[in-house]
């Protein structure tokens, strides 16, 4: 086998026993990696059955075949298995420095089951597994645990931790490489927490791959990594990071405001944006590893009232959730939440969208002081969100803690009135910051799509529809209007089966732009040596797509959960999409169509199924 | 060319409308913040056929053809592609991504203007008018 090891690391924390478990190379080829070669592993043999937070739960942390090259954008790795905030399928990737690492220790993968009677660490040095004592860490910040892991276990080891919100099994909280890159979403935080694994340590002597064709690749590496560093997208992330278009997005209606219930706010453009997060707080910039990107912020807030040392800065959606979202210009305050939740171990974007849809709640008087233990819940009072909320929600105190912790479908089922039409989600996963009337109404069809809920990046839907992507060697020629629903399914299927490729590749989606169909195939045929045309690689694709889609139908998800909240569909109240109907039920069904998908059980067709290759799972369902 | 007689007359129109532009406080403000020299060439259509505009250091200064400076940012496109460009009917990630533009530079302050060029787009069409080219209006 080549780049990938044909091993995972399979871990009973209930008993403590480790072994090693080699993966049929056919997987490999059919799934591809990461997110996709997860879901298979785990519709072989997880338990469908188990809550998310028993220890029953199987939780995967899954390399793709690149992951270890020195190759712009390959860094990146999955963490799959049943979210505790959806209750469903789901898998959220992250960058970083994890996953060269767990390559070069010999491993693909983690999988994680059982509880460990006591807080611990998992400890990988090459072929030398254990689990080791993590009490002294139990109940730290992501900062301090990450510093001490480094200190104990040498300064070229890797980590994957969580924080408190973790350890407290908030429903959206997530896992951070070494305390800035961030397996973000879907609450897999949770689930280390409730196997009472606070972290995860690798460690690799050497840093070593086998390649089909070395040679090759070389030479496609080069040109690949200079391409990429050159391209006028790399350049402008890397200058201002991912928020280097907000202004842009501001215009066209894409920036979501106060809960969504605006396209248009002026301000944001100079207030939030990636040029202004440079002139104010950049000291210096990040990177993956290997990237030459380097679209991460450091920043330092040096004066008022949000004061923070040198460290790790927002992202794009943190700025808006915690920015425009909430009615706040205040980009200091952004940088404070985003430390905050770095630290204590929290998506920004599910506690963004869940605080934000909170302060609508109550400012229409359905969410009451009663619910709130007195606390006022206004839009911009950033005060209120840094110094009170988040840390109840991190302890789950009080009666506002103890709601906002599971999330906005949780809490608006909870509260009732019609608190659920104003939450912005999909399948129980918040929205990220990209509203679709104004960003595209692609976009709307994809969020709804998505195996794991609402989101931007499970495909490249939110690039395709600003024109940043073009590939005619597989029919990809569209010339979309972001703001109608023409040739959007047919441009729907290709993102999506593009989508599932670059996920379980575990490549970034921004250093994927630059990567031309033929330059895909001959990475997959040079490095792990797939031996694959291009039509083989769009059918892994959508291989994968189906097989998710089949994993949901075993949780219980059909075509109706295929939707968006009404909030999400309704006219654009201003700003450059205002008053613009998406046609989403006319696009949902002409996507049912081209995927040949049942238009109730929201499956695939038992001869699609099986032209794809995937005729044993057909017969779990059909 | 599908909307110019010769080079001269894209120059012409384009140049006149960064005139304009600097008549516009919003618009001019905007551009010196981007404080660049900003070649667009279209030479590719015809020997200089190309404008720039120099926002550096609070000027404001128009010229045609190859600047004696090294620009800090150049857009290269086909003299037709400007027509579009500027009547806002191309959609420019979608041109760079087909390389029908090239960009060559830092273009982050060029994204500072691009939610203006809507505004732009209307100058131009006026310009196009005042030069007696209304026919090659896009619509």
């Amino acid at each position: 086998m080549n780049a990938n090891t044909g091993k995972v690391i399979r871990v009973d924390l209930n008993t403590g026993v480790v072994s090693i478990e080699t993966l049929p190379e056919d997987n490999y080829r059919e799934y591809v990696g990461g997110s996709g070669l997860a879901a298979k592993y785990f519709w072989e043999k997880g338990d469908f059955n188990a809550d998310a937070l028993s220890p029953e739960a199987m939780l995967i942390f899954m390399n793709g075949p690149f992951s270890g090259l020195k190759l712009s954008g390959a860094s990146r790795n999955s963490v799959a298995g049943r979210s505790p905030l959806t209750g469903h399928w789901a898998d959220s990737s992250c960058g970083g420095f994890f996953a060269p690492e767990l390559r070069y220790a010999g491993y693909d993968g983690i999988v994680l089951t059982g509880k460990s009677p006591k807080p611990s660490v998992l400890l990988i040095e090459d072929d030398k597994i254990s689990i080791v004592d993590g009490t002294e860490y139990w109940g730290k910040g992501i900062e301090e645990v990450t510093k001490e892991l480094r200190n104990k276990h040498g300064k070229t080891c890797r980590t994957v931790t969580i924080g408190p919100a973790g350890e407290n099994l908030v429903k959206f909280a997530c896992i951070m490489n070494e305390g800035h890159h961030t397996f973000g979403r879907t609450g897999f935080g949770a689930v280390m927490g409730s196997k009472n694994l606070k972290a995860i340590v690798v460690k690799a002597a050497k840093k070593e791959m086998t390649l089909a064709d070395p040679e090759k690749y070389e030479e496609l590496r080069k040109e690949l990594n200079a391409k990429i560093k050159d391209a006028l997208a790399s350049n402008v992330l890397h200058e201002n990071g991912s928020a280097a278009n907000l202004g842009g997005g501001a215009f066209t209606g894409d920036v979501p405001i106060k809960n969504f219930t605006s396209n248009f706010w002026e301000e944001v453009t100079d207030a939030l944006s990636g040029p202004t997060l440079t002139d104010k707080y950049l000291t210096k910039r990040g990177a993956c590893a290997y990237c030459a990107i380097a679209c991460k912020r450091v920043v330092e807030v040096k004066e008022g009232p949000w004061t923070i040392p040198e460290g790790p800065g927002p992202e794009y959606e943190t700025i808006v959730a915690y920015g425009s979202l909430m009615g706040s210009l205040d980009l200091a305050a952004v940088c404070k939440a985003n430390r905050i939740c770095n630290d204590m171990g929290m998506d920004t974007i599910s506690s963004g969208v869940t605080i934000a849809w909170a302060m609508e709640a109550f400012e229409k008087g359905d969410l009451t002081e009663a619910d709130t233990d007195g606390i006022q819940l206004n839009w911009g009072d950033m005060e209120t969100v840094i110094n009170i909320v988040l840390p109840k929600i991190v302890k789950r105190e009080g009666n506002l803690g103890a709601l906002l912790a599971e999330g906005s479908v949780s809490a608006a089922e909870k509260i009732g009135k019609d608190s659920i039409n104003y939450t912005t989600q999909s399948k129980g996963l918040e929205a990220p910051m990209h509203d679709p009337r104004g960003g595209g109404h692609g976009m709307a069809l994809t969020y709804a799509m998505s195996a794991r809920g609402a989101c931007h990046v499970a495909d490249p839907m939110l690039f395709v529809e600003m024109g940043s992507c073009y590939y005619p060697e597989i029919g990809f020629e569209f010339e979309l209007e972001p703001m109608t629903d023409v040739n959007k399914p047919e441009a729907a299927v290709i993102s999506i089966e593009l989508g599932c490729i670059e996920n379980s590749a575990c490549f970034c989606q921004f250093a994927d732009r630059e990567v031309s169909i033929p330059e895909w195939v001959e990475l997959f045929n040079t490095v792990p040596g797939y031996n694959w045309d291009a039509q083989d690689m769009m059918n892994a694709g959508r291989r994968i797509f189906y097989l998710k889609r089949l994993m949901n139908y075993r949780y219980g998800l059909t075509a109706k959960n295929d939707e968006l909240t009404p909030r999400m569909l309704e006219p654009a109240r201003d700003g450059e999409p205002q008053g613009i109907e998406i046609n989403f039920t006319g696009m949902k069904e002409k996507f049912y169509e081209l995927m040949d998908m049942d238009p109730e059980k929201g499956i695939p067709s038992k001869a699609a199924l099986n032209e794809c290759g995937l005729s044993q799972e057909a017969a779990n369902v059909w | 060319m599908e909307y110019w007689k010769n080079p001269e007359e894209c120059v012409t129109a384009v140049k006149k409308m960064w005139e304009e532009v600097e008549k516009d406080v919003e618009l001019r403000e905007g551009a010196r913040k981007v404080n660049q020299l900003i070649l667009f060439d279209y030479t590719e259509s015809g020997p200089g056929c190309a404008v720039w505009v120099d926002c550096r250091n609070g000027a404001y200064a128009i010229g045609t053809g190859i600047p004696s400076e090294t620009p800090d940012l150049t857009m290269s496109l086909s003299a037709d592609d400007a027509h579009r460009s500027w009547s806002n009917k191309l959609n420019p990630v979608m041109a760079i991504t087909r390389k029908k533009i090239r960009v060559k530079g830092s273009a982050t302050g060029l994204l500072k203007l691009a939610p203006k060029l809507k505004k732009v787009a209307v100058i131009y069409e006026k310009v196009l008018t005042d030069l007696g080219w209304a026919d090659k209006i896009m619509k």
